[in-house]
C-alpha cells in the first residue's frame, strides 16, 4: 500500500502538468472548433456562436488545407528517413573511435540543433537567395544556371526539408550514439573471432540491439515532422503560393494571422487525430521487446 | 546508501517547491502599475529612438514611459494574447492596415470628441485629411489618432535610365511599362522594374490610378470593374514583358543598388536604406511622384496610436498622445527615425520643407488614400488578391477563372 502511494505521489506533479498543458488545451480546442470564434469573439465571449461541424466541412473543402496536408506528407516521407538514416550513419561513424577529434566532432554535429532557428533561417536565406546567394554564385562559377531555391514550387519543398534535416540530425545522433555505446563489446569480439566482417557485425549484431533507440528516434522524428513549422515559417512564410506550407503553418496562419480561431482549432483537432493514429499504428506494429 | 537517499528526497521536494514558487512570483506587468507610468508598444526598430523622443515628456510630466519593441511579424500574436488575457499596454502603435481588426476586438479606448477636448494637439483638423477623424473611424467610433504617415513613390536610377536613353522618370504607367521593357533588354539578370510579391497595395493603387474603385457604393469590396481589369493587364503585362524578376526572394535594396531593378515603387524607408547601403550612389537616383494614368493616387499608410481600453492611466496616455501630436515632436521624430508626420503643421515646417525628398513625399501625400478598412485586409482580402495575381503570373493559372474566384471570395467583405 505504502509503496503504491509513494509512486502516485511522485508522478502526480508531472501528471498534473501534463493534464493542464497537454490534455486540457486539446479539450478546449475541440470545444472551440465547434464555434466561429475570432478576434472579436475573443474580446467579448457573447459574440461567439456555436456552429457545429461547419468548420470541419469548410476545412475539408479548402484547397489550401489539402495542399498543406500534401506538403506535410511529402515532408514526412522525405525527411524522416533522411534524418533517421543520416543520424544512424553519423552515429556509427562517430562511434568508431574515442579519440579527441571524434569527441569534438560530436559537438560539431550537435551545434545546428541548438542554434536559434531565426539565425539559421537568416543565414540559409542568404545562401539560397536567387540573385545574390552563395549557392547560385557557386553554380555560376561552373557555368550552371541559377536555381530558384526558394521560389520554385517544387524546389522550395526540398530546400526547406534540407535545412530541417540539417538541424534535426544533431539530437538523434546523440541519442543513437548513447545507444551504440551500450552495445556489449563481448558480442562484437565473439563475432569477429567467428570471422564476421565489420559490415556483418553492424547489420546483424549492432542494429538489432539498437532497435529500441531506433524506434524511439523514429517515433519522435515522425511526430516532430508531422508538426513541421519552424523552417517554412522563417524561410518562406509558406512559400510561393503555399508550396511550402505545412499543416502547422497553415493552422498558425489561419489562427493567428487571420484570427479564425474556430477554423484553426478544427484543423488542430484533425492534426491531433492523425498523429495519434500514426503513433498507435507504430506502437502496435512493433514486435514484442526482446531483452538481450 | 539508504541514509543518503532518505536525505535526498526531502531536499529534492524543497528544491522543487522553491522552483515552482519562483515560477509564480513574477507578476504580470499591468497588475500593479502605478498611476505615473505608461507601457507603450512601438513597432520595428524604432523603440530606441522613441525612448529618446519621449525623454522631455517624461521629465516634464513625471510619467515614466516604458517602451516595448514589437516586431511587425509578431504584432498579431501579441495583440491576440493581450486581448485574451485582458492585459495589454497603455498605448500602442497600430498600422492602419490592422486598424479594423484591432478595433473590432473592442480592446481600444474610444477617443471621442469629449475625451480629447482638453488636448489641443489632438483636434482632427491638425492632421492630414486622409487619416484624420472620420477617415479612420471604425463603426462610427474613433479609436485611434494619427501618428506617422507613409506613402508610395517612384524610385529611379537616373544614371541607368540615362544610359538606356531615358531622360526622366516615367510620368505615366504606360511609359513605365515601356521603359521597364527597354531596361530589361540590357541583359540576363537585368530587369526594368520590381513587383514585390507580398505587396497587396500595388494592384489597388494601379486600379485607383486607372480611375477606378475597389469598394462599391454600398461599402462592399468589388473587384469586378473594368479599371481593375486594366490594372491586372498592367500587372500581368510587366511579367509577360519579362521586365520584373519572378523569384520571391528578390532583395529590393540590393536590386536597386546593383542596378538589377532600376525602378521601384516603395516608401520613404527605402530612401534611408539606399543611403545607408550605398552612399556612393548619391546623385544617381531620384524620387518622384507615382506615374499617372487617369489619376496619380498613391497609397496612404502609416500608423496610428491607440489607447488600451482597460488602461489604468488614461490621463497619462492622453497626455502622451498630445505630446506626440505636437508639431515639434513630429518634426524631431522625422529627424531621428525618418517617419513622415501626419500633422499638417509639421509637414510644412521649414526643417522638413527644405528636404527635396520630403517635398516629393508631401506632394504625394496630398493625393493618397487608405486601403479599405475591411475586417482583415492583410490576412484575407489582400491575401486573396495577391494569391490570385501571383497564381496568374507565376504559375500560369487561367486569368478569367482565377479572377472570377477572387470576385466570389471577396465580394462579401464590407468596410462597415
Amino acid at each position: 500500500m505504502k509503496t503504491r502511494l509513494t509512486g502516485y505521489a511522485f508522478i502526480t506533479p508531472a501528471m498534473l502538468l501534463l493534464i493542464t498543458f497537454g490534455v486540457l488545451p486539446i479539450a478546449v480546442a475541440m470545444v472551440v472548433s465547434l464555434t466561429d470564434m475570432n478576434l472579436a469573439g475573443l474580446g467579448d465571449w457573447s459574440r461567439i456562436r456555436f456552429i457545429g461541424a461547419d468548420n470541419y466541412t469548410a476545412l475539408f473543402a479548402d484547397r489550401a488545407f489539402w495542399q498543406a496536408m500534401g506538403n506535410t506528407a511529402l515532408f514526412a516521407v522525405v525527411g524522416v528517413p533522411a534524418v533517421v538514416g543520416l543520424s544512424l550513419l553519423i552515429a556509427l561513424g562517430l562511434n568508431s573511435s574515442q579519440g579527441r577529434f571524434f569527441r569534438a566532432l560530436r559537438s560539431f554535429y550537435f551545434v545546428p540543433a541548438i542554434t536559434a532557428i531565426v539565425a539559421v533561417a537568416l543565414v540559409w536565406g542568404y545562401l539560397f537567395n536567387t540573385q545574390f546567394g552563395l549557392f547560385n554564385h557557386l553554380l555560376s562559377l561552373v557555368g550552371l544556371p541559377p536555381v530558384p531555391w526558394l521560389s520554385d514550387p517544387v524546389v522550395v519543398k526540398f530546400s526547406v526539408v534540407w535545412v530541417a534535416v540539417w538541424r534535426g540530425i544533431g539530437l538523434n545522433v546523440i541519442i543513437l550514439l548513447a545507444a551504440l555505446q551500450g552495445v556489449p563489446k563481448e558480442y562484437l569480439e565473439a563475432a569477429s573471432i567467428d570471422g564476421a566482417s565489420r559490415a556483418r557485425q553492424t547489420f546483424s549484431i549492432v542494429l538489432p540491439l539498437l532497435r529500441f533507440a531506433l524506434f524511439f528516434v523514429t517515433i519522435t522524428t515522425i511526430i516532430a515532422w508531422l508538426q513541421f513549422f519552424d523552417e517554412p515559417f522563417v524561410l518562406t512564410k509558406g512559400g510561393p503560393l503555399g508550396a511550402s506550407t505545412s499543416i502547422s503553418l497553415f493552422l498558425y496562419q489561419k489562427g493567428f494571422s487571420a484570427s479564425q480561431f474556430g477554423y484553426a482549432s478544427a484543423g488542430s483537432v484533425v492534426l491531433f487525430v492523425i498523429i495519434a493514429v500514426v503513433t498507435v499504428v507504430q506502437l502496435r506494429a512493433r514486435r514484442a521487446d526482446v531483452d538481450y | 546508501m539508504k541514509s543518503i537517499r532518505m536525505a535526498a528526497a526531502p531536499a529534492l521536494i524543497v528544491v522543487g517547491a522553491l522552483a515552482l514558487a519562483g515560477c509564480t512570483s513574477s507578476e504580470p506587468e499591468g497588475e500593479a502599475a502605478d498611476p505615473g507610468s505608461l507601457t507603450v508598444w512601438i513597432m520595428g526598430d524604432s523603440s530606441e529612438n522613441f525612448d529618446a523622443l519621449v525623454a522631455p515628456f517624461e521629465e516634464e510630466s513625471g510619467v515614466d514611459v516604458e517602451t516595448v519593441a514589437v516586431p511587425w511579424d509578431a504584432i498579431d500574436q501579441k495583440f491576440t494574447t493581450a486581448v485574451a488575457s485582458g492585459e495589454g499596454p497603455d498605448v500602442l502603435q497600430i498600422g492602419v492596415s490592422k486598424l479594423r481588426t484591432f478595433a473590432d476586438s473592442g480592446a481600444l479606448l474610444e477617443l471621442g470628441a469629449d475625451t480629447v477636448a482638453d488636448y489641443p494637439n489632438l483636434a482632427a483638423g491638425n492632421f492630414l485629411d486622409g487619416v484624420a477623424g472620420e477617415a479612420t473611424a471604425i463603426g462610427g467610433k474613433v479609436v485611434s489618432l494619427p501618428w506617422v504617415s507613409d506613402t508610395r513613390v517612384l524610385f529611379t536610377r537616373t544614371d541607368i535610365l540615362a544610359e538606356a536613353g531615358i531622360d526622366a522618370p516615367p510620368a505615366t504607367w504606360d511609359e513605365l511599362r515601356a521603359d521597364a521593357k527597354t531596361l530589361a533588354g540590357r541583359g540576363d539578370g537585368q530587369y526594368g522594374y520590381y513587383i514585390p510579391q507580398w505587396d497587396s497595395a500595388l494592384p489597388v493603387v494601379m486600379t485607383w490610378d486607372q480611375g477606378g474603385e475597389i469598394v462599391d457604393a454600398d461599402g462592399m469590396i468589388d473587384f469586378d470593374t473594368p479599371e481593375f481589369q486594366q490594372a491586372v493587364d498592367l500587372y500581368t503585362g510587366l511579367y509577360a514583358d519579362g521586365s520584373v524578376p519572378t523569384n520571391s526572394d528578390f532583395d529590393q535594396t540590393q536590386g536597386f543598388v546593383s542596378g538589377a531593378a532600376p525602378m521601384l515603387v516603395s516608401g520613404p524607408y527605402l530612401a534611408g536604406a539606399i543611403a545607408d547601403a550605398a552612399p556612393e550612389l548619391e546623385g544617381k537616383w531620384t524620387v518622384s511622384t507615382l506615374p499617372t494614368a487617369a489619376a496619380g493616387t498613391s497609397l496612404l499608410a502609416g500608423s496610428n496610436l491607440g489607447v488600451w481600453g482597460s488602461t489604468k492611466n488614461e490621463e497619462g496616455a492622453l497626455k502622451l498622445l498630445d505630446f506626440l501630436s505636437a508639431p515639434e515632436t513630429q518634426v524631431s521624430w522625422f529627424a531621428s527615425d525618418g517617419q513622415l508626420p501626419t500633422v499638417k503643421a509639421a509637414l510644412s515646417d521649414p526643417a522638413l520643407a527644405g528636404d527635396p525628398l520630403v517635398e516629393v513625399y508631401s506632394q504625394q501625400l496630398a493625393d493618397a488614400r487608405l486601403l479599405p478598412l475591411v475586417p482583415n485586409w492583410d490576412g484575407e482580402t489582400g491575401k486573396a488578391l495577391l494569391d490570385a495575381l501571383n497564381s496568374i503570373v507565376l504559375t500560369g493559372a487561367d486569368r478569367d477563372q482565377t479572377l472570377d474566384a477572387l470576385f466570389q471570395t471577396t465580394s462579401g467583405t464590407s468596410v462597415n
